[in-house]
C-alpha cells in the first residue's frame, strides 16, 4: 500500500520533471563562464533595466487586481443592465494579441496618434511623448492582462459559499462590506493566481515593450543574445526571470499564511440587483473598460480588414486555420490534463515538500521569454542527442527538431502556469476530510477523484483551460522556432505582416484569430453552464 | 460513464490526426524532386513571389521556413549536418556575417555572381551575398527644414537640432550597422561624442520603428530623422505629396551608409548545385526586378535600374565600406550606443 502511494508521488514528480525540462536546461546556463558581458551590462543596461521592471510589474500587479478582481465581482455578484453579455465580452481583449492592442493605442493615443493631433487642433494644448515614462505602458498591460484575473477570480467568486454571503447581509453587512470582507478574501487564492500569471507574462513579455522602447529584463536578455551574440548570458539574464517568479510565488504563499477557506457546496448566489443610477453606473464603468480593451481596437482592426480583405485573404488560410486549430486543440488538452493531475490534491503530496518544489518549479516557464525557452529546448535534445551518441545510441535532433511533438511538449511547458494556477487556486476550497471520509467509506482514490475533486475543481480547470486555448492560439516565438513545414499559424501571419509593418493587412489575420477567441470563449461558456 | 468514454475517444482521436497529419504532411514533401528547402527571415510576402518565379523557369520547388534571426540561426546551428536547410536568407550585413562566423554557409564560386553584385556587397570569402540594397539615410520635413541645413549623420548631433531629430531606437540591427560604419570611419571616440550628441538632441523616445519616426515628423514631435530609403517608398506610393524628402547623407565625405538584404549556401546543403542556382537567379536581371518592385529597394545587381519612384530621388554616392566590416563592428556599436543612453 504504501509503495503504492509513493509510487504516485514518484510518477507526478517526473511528471513535473519532464515539464521543468526546458528551464532546467535555461538555468543549466550557469554551469557556463561568465563572459566580460556581464560587466558592461551591470554598468550601463541592468540599473536602468532592474528598476524599470519592478516599476512595471508593480504598477501591473496592482492595476490588475483591482480591475479584475471589481469587474469578476460585477457581473457575479450584481444583476446590472447589460451583465449578461458583458460576462462574457470583457473577456475578449485576451483573443487580441498584446502587441496589437499596443500598436493600436499607440496610434491613437501617441504624438502622430488621432487622438492627441485632435487635442491639440482643438484646445492648442502642447503634444506628448507617451512612450516616456512608465504610465501609459503600465495601463496597456493592465488593459491587456486583466482577463486573467478577471477569469480566476469570477470562477472562485461563483463558488463562493452562500451561507457566508447570506450571514454577511443578514448582519447588516453592507454590499461593499461584503466585497471587501467576505468575497476578497475568499477569492483570494483564485486571484492571486491570475496576478501571478499576469506578472509572469508581463516579465516574459516582448512585443509590447518594444513598441514602446521601454526597457526591462527581456531587453537586456535579447541584447545579450542578439547584440552580443551570447546565448549563455541571455540564458543566465532568462533564469533570473525564474527566480524572481519563484520569489512571487513564495511571498504570495507566505502572505496569506495558514489561511484556509473551504467551501462545500456549488450554489447560486442570488446576485444583488442594481438598477436605476447605480445600476446604469456599473454599466458605464464596465462598458467603458469593453470599449477600451476591444470595442475600439477591434474598431480599427475592423477598418483596416475591409480595405485589405481582398488584397490578403487565399486560399492559404485554410493553412493557418488548419494548423491554429489542431494545435490549439491539442496542446489545450495536453496542458489542462497535466495541469490537472499536477493539481489534484493528496495528502501524501502535501507531506512531501521536495515535490511541493517540483511542482512549482515545474510552472515557472511562463516567466521565460517564448523563444529563450524554445532555444533551450533545442539546446537540451541537442545534449541528450550528445549523450546517447557517447553511449553509442543515435541522434535524436531529426526526429524531434520541427516535430509537432516537440512544439506541443513547448506548449505545455510554458502554459502550465496558467491551467496549473487555475486548477490548484479550486482545490484551496476542498476540504481535507473528503480524503479521510472515502478512504473510511472504502472508496477508491479515483472515484475521489471522479466523484469529488474533479466536480469540485472544474470551475477552475475550466477557466484554466479557456485561458491556455486562447494562450496558445495567440503564441508566436516557440511556435515560429519549432513549427514544421507549412505549419503556419494565424498569429505568425499577424506577425510576419506588422513586423514588416503592413499593418493594414495584419489586421485580417488578427480579426480571425478574435472570431476563433469567440468561438473558444461559446464552448467554454456552454461547459462551464452545465456544471452551475 | 458512456458519455465520458465517448469524451475520451474524441480525445484520442483528435491527437491521433494531429500527429497522422503531420507524418501526412511530410511524407508529401518528401515525394516530390529533392525541393531546395530556404531557412529565411525575409516574411513570406517578399520571397515568396521570387521562388515562384525560379520554380517556374527551372522546375525545380522551394520550400521556405521563416523565422526570426538569432533563433533561426540557432536551430540550423542545431541541426548540424542533418539540415534541411539548403540556404539561409536574411536582412542586414550584420546578420550575414554572424551566420558566415557561426559556420553557416559554405563559399560559392560563381562567375555569374561576381558579374552581377559589386565586390563590396559581397563577402570577401564567397559566403555570402547581397541581393538587395537599401540606403539608410536622412529624412527631413519639407516644411520645417531647409535641406541646406542638412549635411551628414555626424552633423546631426548639432545643437540647431537640440528637440528636432528623432531615431529608431538603438535595438533594431539597422542602427547597429550605421554606428558601425561611423565607428569604421571616424574611431570610437568621434563617434561616442556624435551619438552623445544625437541623445541630447532627441525630441522623443527613440520610436520601434521607421514609420513612426516618419509618422513623428510629419505630426510635428521633430523636424528631421534617419530612415531606411524603402520605408519612404512605400509611404510615398501610398501617399505621393507627402510633406517628407530623403536627404543624401555624408555625399563629400563617406557615402551614404547602405545596407543589403542577401543569403548564402548552408554548408549542409544537401544540393548545393542547385542552391548555387537559386543565388544565382536571385542575382539576376529578372529577380532583381522583383526584389525592387516589391518593397522598392535598390537592386544589388549593376545591371538594371532602380523603380520609377526611387530613381526620382536622384543619385547618390554609396558607402563603399565593405559591408562584412558592419557584422564585425556590431558589438562595438551597441556597446558604445548603450553607453551613451540611446535606447
Amino acid at each position: 500500500m504504501n509503495i503504492k502511494l509513493n509510487n504516485s508521488n514518484f510518477l507526478i514528480g517526473l511528471l513535473a520533471l519532464t515539464v521543468s525540462f526546458p528551464i532546467i536546461v535555461v538555468c543549466s546556463s550557469w554551469l557556463f563562464p561568465g563572459t566580460e558581458l556581464w560587466g558592461h551590462f551591470a554598468q550601463n543596461l541592468l540599473p536602468d533595466v532592474v528598476s524599470s521592471t519592478l516599476i512595471l510589474l508593480l504598477g501591473v500587479g496592482i492595476g490588475v487586481s483591482i480591475l479584475g478582481t471589481v469587474l469578476a465581482y460585477l457581473v457575479v455578484m450584481v444583476d446590472f443592465p447589460g451583465q449578461s453579455w458583458l460576462e462574457w465580452a470583457i473577456f475578449l481583449p485576451m483573443a487580441i494579441p498584446a502587441y496589437v492592442l499596443a500598436f493600436v493605442y499607440l496610434g491613437v493615443f501617441d504624438y502622430s496618434g488621432y487622438a492627441q493631433v485632435w487635442l491639440r487642433e482643438t484646445t492648442g494644448i502642447p503634444g506628448f511623448d507617451i512612450r516616456s515614462g512608465h504610465w501609459a505602458i503600465i495601463l496597456t498591460f493592465i488593459l491587456v492582462f486583466y482577463p486573467y484575473v478577471y477569469m480566476m477570480a469570477r470562477a472562485s467568486f461563483k463558488r463562493q459559499k452562500i451561507q457566508m454571503i447570506e450571514a454577511g447581509k443578514m448582519l447588516g453587512a453592507k454590499p461593499l462590506h461584503v466585497f471587501w470582507r467576505i468575497s476578497v478574501p475568499l477569492a483570494r487564492p483564485a486571484i492571486a493566481a491570475g496576478v501571478l500569471v499576469v506578472l509572469m507574462e508581463t516579465l516574459a513579455d516582448f512585443g509590447v515593450v518594444s513598441l514602446f522602447n521601454y526597457s526591462t529584463f527581456t531587453t537586456a536578455i535579447y541584447s545579450a543574445w542578439g547584440d552580443f551574440r551570447s546565448i549563455e548570458v541571455a540564458a543566465q539574464l532568462a533564469s533570473l526571470l525564474v527566480l524572481v517568479s519563484f520569489f512571487l510565488i513564495y511571498f504570495e504563499k507566505k502572505a496569506r499564511g495558514k489561511a484556509k477557506y473551504y467551501s462545500t457546496d456549488i450554489s447560486n448566489i442570488k446576485p444583488y440587483k442594481a438598477t436605476g443610477f447605480i445600476g446604469w453606473s456599473i454599466f458605464l464603468f464596465v462598458f467603458g473598460i469593453f470599449m477600451l480593451a476591444f470595442a475600439m481596437p477591434m474598431l480599427q482592426l475592423v477598418i483596416w480588414s475591409i480595405e485589405k480583405y481582398s488584397e490578403e485573404w487565399t486560399q492559404r488560410y485554410l493553412g493557418y486555420l488548419a494548423s491554429t486549430s489542431i494545435l490549439t486543440i491539442s496542446a489545450t488538452i495536453l496542458t489542462v490534463v497535466t495541469a490537472t493531475i499536477l493539481a489534484l490534491p493528496s495528502r501524501r503530496k502535501a507531506n512531501s515538500k521536495v515535490l511541493q518544489i517540483l511542482i512549482r518549479f515545474s510552472t515557472l516557464g511562463y516567466a521565460l521569454p517564448g523563444s529563450v525557452m524554445a532555444v533551450g529546448l533545442l539546446y537540451g535534445i541537442q545534449n541528450i542527442s550528445i549523450v546517447s551518441i557517447y553511449f553509442g545510441g543515435s541522434s535524436i535532433n531529426h526526429i524531434l527538431f520541427g516535430s509537432v511533438a516537440l512544439l506541443l511538449f513547448a506548449y505545455v511547458s510554458r502554459f502550465i502556469a496558467i491551467a496549473f494556477n487555475s486548477a490548484n487556486a479550486s482545490t484551496e476550497q476542498i476540504k481535507p476530510v473528503y480524503e479521510q471520509s472515502a478512504k473510511l467509506l472504502g472508496a477508491s482514490r479515483f472515484r475521489l477523484i471522479r466523484e469529488v475533486y474533479l466536480p469540485m475543481m472544474a470551475p477552475g480547470i475550466l477557466a484554466g483551460g479557456l485561458l491556455v486555448a486562447v494562450d496558445v492560439m495567440k503564441e508566436l516565438p516557440a511556435t515560429y522556432l519549432l513549427r514544421p513545414f507549412g505549419w503556419d499559424t494565424l498569429a505568425i501571419r499577424v506577425f510576419e505582416l506588422s513586423s514588416d509593418q503592413f499593418y493594414e493587412r495584419a489586421a485580417v489575420p488578427a480579426l480571425i484569430m478574435v472570431l476563433i477567441g469567440a468561438i473558444i470563449m461559446l464552448i467554454f461558456n456552454k461547459l462551464d453552464k452545465e456544471y452551475f | 460513464m458512456e458519455y465520458q468514454v465517448n469524451k475520451k475517444v474524441s480525445i484520442l482521436s483528435i491527437l491521433i490526426i494531429a500527429i497522422l497529419s503531420t507524418s501526412f504532411s511530410t511524407a508529401v514533401l518528401a515525394a516530390s524532386d529533392e525541393p531546395l528547402t530556404v531557412y529565411s527571415t525575409r516574411k513570406e510576402n517578399l520571397i515568396k513571389p521570387l521562388f515562384d518565379a525560379f520554380t517556374n523557369k527551372t522546375g525545380i520547388e522551394v520550400r521556405y521556413l521563416t523565422g526570426k534571426g538569432g533563433a533561426l540561426i540557432e536551430r540550423i546551428k542545431l541541426e548540424g549536418k542533418r539540415t534541411k536547410a539548403d540556404m539561409f536568407m536574411t536582412v542586414d550585413a550584420g546578420n550575414l556575417w554572424y551566420a558566415a562566423s557561426q559556420n553557416l554557409f559554405q563559399p560559392v564560386e560563381s562567375e555569374v555572381l561576381v558579374n552581377n553584385i559589386p565586390s563590396h556587397l559581397r563577402d570577401p570569402e564567397g559566403l555570402w551575398t547581397g541581393l538587395s540594397v537599401r540606403a539608410r539615410t536622412i529624412i527631413y520635413s519639407t516644411d520645417r527644414v531647409n535641406p541646406e541645413e542638412l549635411s551628414t549623420y555626424q552633423d546631426l548631433a548639432n545643437s540647431k537640432w537640440k528637440g528636432r531629430l528623432c531615431l529608431r531606437t538603438s535595438k533594431k540591427v539597422y542602427s547597429k550597422s550605421l554606428v558601425a560604419s561611423l565607428i569604421h570611419h571616424d574611431g570610437v571616440e568621434n563617434t561616442s561624442e556624435v551619438v552623445k550628441g544625437w541623445v541630447r538632441n532627441l525630441a522623443a523616445t527613440p520610436h520601434a520603428e521607421d514609420n513612426y519616426v516618419m509618422s513623428a515628423i510629419l505630426a510635428g514631435q521633430c523636424d528631421v530623422g534617419i530612415v531606411n530609403s524603402y520605408y519612404f517608398g512605400r509611404l510615398q506610393t501610398r501617399e505621393p505629396n507627402v510633406a517628407l524628402k530623403l536627404f543624401w547623407a555624408n555625399q563629400d565625405s563617406t557615402g551614404t551608409h547602405v545596407n543589403i538584404s542577401g543569403a548564402g549556401v548552408t554548408r549542409y546543403s544537401k544540393n548545393p548545385e542547385n542552391s548555387l542556382k537559386l543565388l544565382e537567379f536571385l542575382s539576376s536581371i529578372e529577380a532583381q526586378k522583383i526584389y525592387v518592385g516589391l518593397n522598392k529597394e535598390y537592386p544589388a545587381s549593376q545591371k538594371i535600374k532602380a523603380d520609377n519612384l526611387i530613381t526620382l530621388w536622384g543619385d547618390f554616392n554609396q558607402d563603399k565600406m565593405n559591408l562584412s566590416v558592419a557584422g564585425k563592428k556590431q558589438a562595438e556599436s551597441v556597446a558604445l550606443m548603450q553607453r551613451e543612453g540611446y535606447k
